[in-house]
């Protein structure tokens, strides 16, 4: 290593930790100029994390929020060119800080999706018309194999709460926040035109989705959710089911393209 | 290497930052400016409304790319993630140029996102000047580079700023922004003049100029801290004055606001100041 990257090496653990050592031979001046750069380093990063979890912000108060994300940036240095990635994996912080709550962190999970979301490629959702034509001859076994792919940066996941109440309450600047309701739910957040936006619905349709995400055809989805050694009603029930998820789905637009 | 064949022809004219809070003026209105500055990092994006609203505004406006983490004094080198990038988003625009800071802002482990001070050595020198060949041959173009403000000095250092950033154009062919506001907070901090520090710079480089407020020293701090949260302050207006003064050619000036952005009207307001100086006879 270099002298000037030892020596950077020196400065950026000062600036990370007030207690690292400061190179020999600096006066009290270059400890002060110190001093303004920590604060610098301190202060855009928790900017930038007030901005990305406004709302978790305000559910759990300024000041419980602000030493969550000192511990969250203390143990997690940005590595990142760019300060938006600062957030990244705050909702496991949360998780830790707040494991009485447990609907901290899934507030600040779903504002994390959201920004994601926001800045994902722009890509056109499938018009339900243009599905109908795509698959308007199938036959079973090509309806079996079919694969989806969602618009980017969408995801979803299925949380312990229902976040909506609480979700839309937060946005506003209403002094009341009704407390969030202990209810599993699925959640998909994806991007309408500019806008994030996410649903919450039953866990299945957050499940499917996931499932359907990570490469697998819709008739391992409906095998899914048949559950264990099903009958033939619960096959049947099955199909039924991921076709009403299915449609729902094109019809939010959420699906970008599809794989026969 | 200088990269003669990639002159930057200057351009002269009043221009401000482009911020969130201004999209609408910037788009749906014909704001008196002669160009927006445009934080790249913010639009080295995908996809979604910055990258629409960046479109908009420069079919209106011509763009300057102004960056704040290509780290162009990392001894560790670029991040070739950020370049590819950064040569992504100057396709897509195609800025009237590309800057950036004479300052470090991450090692091989860690990114501090703020403008750190490099030590004034031939050592450091070598790095910054090895990085902006890189960084123009990249793009395929010159850069200009902007002189920070600093809150402290090292004591290996073995040139002044002005010499540091005279040899860097000279080595690579990179062009200089002019932050005046930062000479004149490096120059308080630091106990050099700020007039020392215009006569000693290759002025014929400087295509770009920038304006902003900092924080004034109080009796617990005697630093300044360079904020841009507030109005150009009348001692970096009398700088300005002589700069723009000792500048032949014309070059392209810019109110920089970061923080406690005002209403855009009191902008203007301050770049019709800086119009006032620059186009008021010697």
């Amino acid at each position: 290593m270099s002298d000037l990257a030892d020596k950077q090496a020196a400065f950026m653990r000062a600036i990370l930790d007030d207690g690292a050592p400061l190179p020999e031979g600096w006066s009290e001046r270059q400890n002060a100029g110190m001093g303004v750069y920590r604060g610098n380093y301190r202060g855009s990063l928790m900017s930038a994390l007030e901005a990305t979890f406004e709302r978790t912000c305000r559910y759990v108060g300024e000041g419980v929020f602000k030493r969550a994300a000192a511990h969250h940036l203390i143990a997690n240095p940005p590595a990142s060119w760019t300060i938006d990635d600062a957030g990244a994996g705050f909702d496991e912080t949360c998780a830790d800080l707040f494991a009485e709550n447990p609907e901290v962190a899934e507030i600040a999970w779903l504002e994390w999706a959201m920004q994601d979301a926001a800045t994902g490629p722009d890509v056109e959702p499938m018009a339900a018309d243009e599905f109908a034509r795509a698959t308007a001859g199938f036959d079973d076994g090509q309806w079996t194999d079919l694969r989806l792919e969602f618009l980017p940066r969408a995801t979803a996941r299925v949380l312990d709460h229902n976040l909506t109440a609480l979700w839309n309450a937060l946005t506003g600047e209403g002094p009341d926040l009704p407390g969030a309701e202990r209810q599993p739910k699925g959640c998909i957040v994806w991007r309408e035109g500019e806008r994030p936006t996410f649903v919450s619905q039953e866990p299945d349709n957050a499940r499917a989705f996931a499932a359907m995400q990570g490469g697998a055809s819709y008739g391992e989805v409906i095998a899914m959710l048949a559950g264990d050694e099903p009958d033939s009603a619960a096959v049947q029930d099955a199909a039924m089911r991921a076709g009403g998820l299915l449609g729902g789905w094109l019809q939010e637009g959420m699906i970008a393209t599809l794989n026969a | 290497m200088a990269r003669d064949q990639d002159m930057i022809d200057p351009f002269g004219g009043f221009g401000l930052g482009l911020r969130r809070q201004h999209y609408a003026n910037f788009i749906e209105s014909d704001v008196p400016v002669d160009f927006v500055e445009v934080i790249s990092e913010n639009y080295m994006v995908d996809g979604g409304r910055p990258l629409r609203i960046l479109d908009e505004v420069r079919e209106r406006y011509p763009v300057i790319m102004h960056g704040v983490s290509l780290s162009i004094g990392s001894a560790d080198g670029l991040d070739t993630e950020y370049l590819a990038r950064l040569k992504r988003l100057e396709q897509l625009i195609d800025p009237l140029w590309v800057s950036d800071h004479l300052c470090w802002t991450r090692t091989s482990a860690h990114n501090s996102h703020d403008l750190l001070p490099l030590p004034l050595t031939q050592e450091a020198l070598q790095a910054v000047c090895a990085n902006i060949d890189r960084a123009q041959d990249a793009l395929g173009r010159a850069m200009l580079f902007e002189n920070p403000s600093s809150y402290l000095t090292f004591p290996e250092d073995e040139m002044s700023e002005w010499e540091f950033l005279t040899e860097m154009t000279r080595r690579t062919g990179c062009y200089l922004l002019l932050d005046v506001n930062n000479i004149y907070v490096s120059a308080s901090n630091h106990g050099f003049s700020a007039e020392d520090y215009l006569a000693g710079l290759p002025l014929d480089r400087v295509r770009q100029i920038h304006l902003a407020g900092h924080d004034p020293a109080t009796p617990e701090r005697d630093i300044i801290i360079d904020t841009h949260d507030r109005e150009v302050c009348d001692d970096v207006w009398a700088l300005y004055a002589k700069a723009i003064g000792m500048i032949e050619q014309p070059v392209a000036t810019m109110i920089e606001r970061d923080d406690s952005i005002p209403p855009l009207p009191d902008l203007l307001t301050e770049l019709d100041r800086a119009r006032g100086l620059a186009l008021e006879p010697a």
